[in-house]
């Protein structure tokens, strides 16, 4: 039975078609996660190809006959590789919208990142509006801004080394080294 | 004569609701007197708040999500921060969560990730701009690291969604609306509201801490509502997703949901635990039975890890999860 044929079946009967994921060979991913790593092989410790960044295509060439959880792909230079289903999506990763100059531009992940709007503490408005609230609320800005600090200590480098242990998915990759990697794939 | 004004007004402004465009033209083309031309410019007025409804630029969005984030502190009795056993929870619980956010659909915002103190709430909250909090007492009902993940995915995707940003957007707009009343009292925050509705809407909350109150405490006074149920279920939605993607099992977190006590309740608006939870149930079997190899699920592969020992000192859990509660 032709796809258009099944469509219209799964559609009269009310079954949710997801049209979402549908991907044919040579078409066009993103990678939606922080450092997606392209390995050589597809094993979690091959060597790494490339590491790409939210918001970047690579060009889909099928699930792995032998562990469908790594997706052959060519990365944007042209290198051929494998990367972990969940990196990868049909989707964008969101646009975010900065103000600059007066204007208003809503910009890429890796725009985002290299404009600067990225580097986000306490603001200091809000640093300003919970002083001068005292009590519980000036207590409250110390502490945010306490725990800003502890949340920026845990880097890809903690995450990897905890999705390690826990038995997760390799999604998040600890830095943007390419070729061997350390022992134990960090 | 003022009394005839305020009837006009009353009636101008209230029409103004269902078709304002609509009744100015109107009341132009009767050109029935100077009272007639007050109203209109009281809704001229109005419809310019609509200007309002756009999307804020992500420094209004840190701006409103630090100081939402101070009141959520404040309301939980403050963060667990007192030595390095409580740290080092706050450590885990970010490390938890960055690794969903970092996966999620704003991957490069600035995440933290905090615990209060309050052992007497089942509680999440979020704020814009990536700021996410739960309760010492939501910490004592969970189970397994996948159901502080499921807890973390659900607040992750409202501040993904921008459901609590909405939310603000509707108070700028309803503030503005009443700035322009025949009585309305003249504030700072009011006539910066008007003008922002003749520019492009957008506020600098930072550059006015009178102004940031007044919009602040207002869309924390919108909280009290709780989410909407369309609202709810499309973070659980992405929740799931955001579970699948880093390898966690979903079940865990509909088990937690289980547990709870809350079935709308105060919150009249949100979805029952058992509607959640079977649209969880039914997210994953899609995604199981997918035929699309990038869709497919292999849920042998999903784990439900154990908590670490960083998370003895929220204490022993309690039989009853109590009342679930979110905001945004």
């Amino acid at each position: 039975m032709r796809r258009w044929t099944w469509g219209i079946l799964l559609l009269a009967l009310g079954v949710p078609v997801t049209a979402a994921w549908a991907v044919k060979k040579d078409e066009k991913l993103y990678v939606k996660a922080r450092n997606t790593r392209v390995l050589k092989s597809a094993v979690p410790t091959a060597d790494v190809v490339a590491v790409l960044q939210p918001g970047q295509q690579v060009t889909w060439k099928g699930a792995d006959p032998k562990n469908a959880q790594w997706h052959q792909v060519t990365e944007p230079g042209g290198k051929p590789g494998y990367v972990f289903q969940t990196n990868l999506s049909t989707k964008p990763p969101n646009m975010e919208l900065v103000a600059k100059d007066g204007k208003t531009r809503a910009i890429d992940p890796a725009a985002f990142v290299s404009s600067g709007a990225a580097v986000k503490a306490l603001s200091p408005g809000a640093e300003k509006y919970g002083n001068e609230k005292g009590g519980d609320y000036k207590v409250a800005v110390a502490q945010i801004k306490t725990l800003e600090g502890l949340a920026l200590k845990v880097t890809p480098v903690e995450i990897d080394k905890h999705v390690k242990q826990a038995g997760l998915f390799p999604v998040v990759a600890p830095n943007t080294k390419l070729g061997t990697q350390a022992k134990g794939g960090k | 004569m003022r009394s005839r004004m305020g009837v006009l007004v009353a009636a101008g402004l209230g029409l103004c609701l269902t078709s304002c465009a609509q009744v100015t033209k109107t009341l132009k083309a009767a050109n029935l007197g100077s009272d007639v031309d007050k109203v209109v410019a009281a809704t001229e007025k109005v419809q310019s708040c609509d200007k309002l409804k756009v999307e804020p630029a992500i420094q209004e969005e840190y701006a409103l999500g630090s100081a939402l984030a101070i009141h959520w502190a404040q309301r939980g009795g403050g963060l667990m921060l007192a030595g390095p056993a409580e740290q080092g929870l706050n450590t885990y619980v970010n490390t938890v969560g960055r690794n969903l956010a970092m996966q999620s659909p704003r991957p490069e915002l600035r995440w933290t990730f905090g615990v209060l103190k309050d052992a007497e709430h089942f509680n999440a909250l979020s704020a814009p701009a990536g700021y996410v909090f739960v309760t010492r007492g939501l910490l004592q009902g969970v189970d397994n690291e996948a159901q502080l993940a499921g807890v973390l995915a659900h607040e992750i995707a409202h501040v993904v969604l921008k459901h609590a940003l909405n939310q603000y957007v509707s108070v700028k707009v309803s503030k503005c609306k009443l700035a322009t009343g025949a009585t309305a009292i003249a504030s700072i925050g009011a006539s910066m509201l008007l003008d922002a509705s003749q520019l492009d809407g957008r506020l600098d909350l930072d550059a006015n801490t009178g102004l940031m109150g007044e919009m602040v405490e207002g869309t924390v006074e919108a909280f009290g509502k709780g989410n909407r149920r369309d609202e709810e279920l499309a973070a659980d939605a992405l929740a799931v997703e955001l579970l699948l993607s880093a390898g966690y099992d979903p079940g865990a977190y509909s088990l937690l949901l289980g547990k709870t006590t809350g079935d709308g309740g105060l919150w009249a608006n949100h979805p029952s635990k058992k509607d959640r939870q079977a649209q969880i149930d039914r997210l994953v079997q899609e995604r199981r039975e997918a035929t699309d190899p990038l869709a497919r699920v292999d849920v042998a592969s999903l784990q439900r890890p154990a908590l670490p020992a960083a998370f003895a000192i929220v204490g022993p859990g309690k039989k009853s999860t109590g009342v679930a509660k979110d905001a945004k």
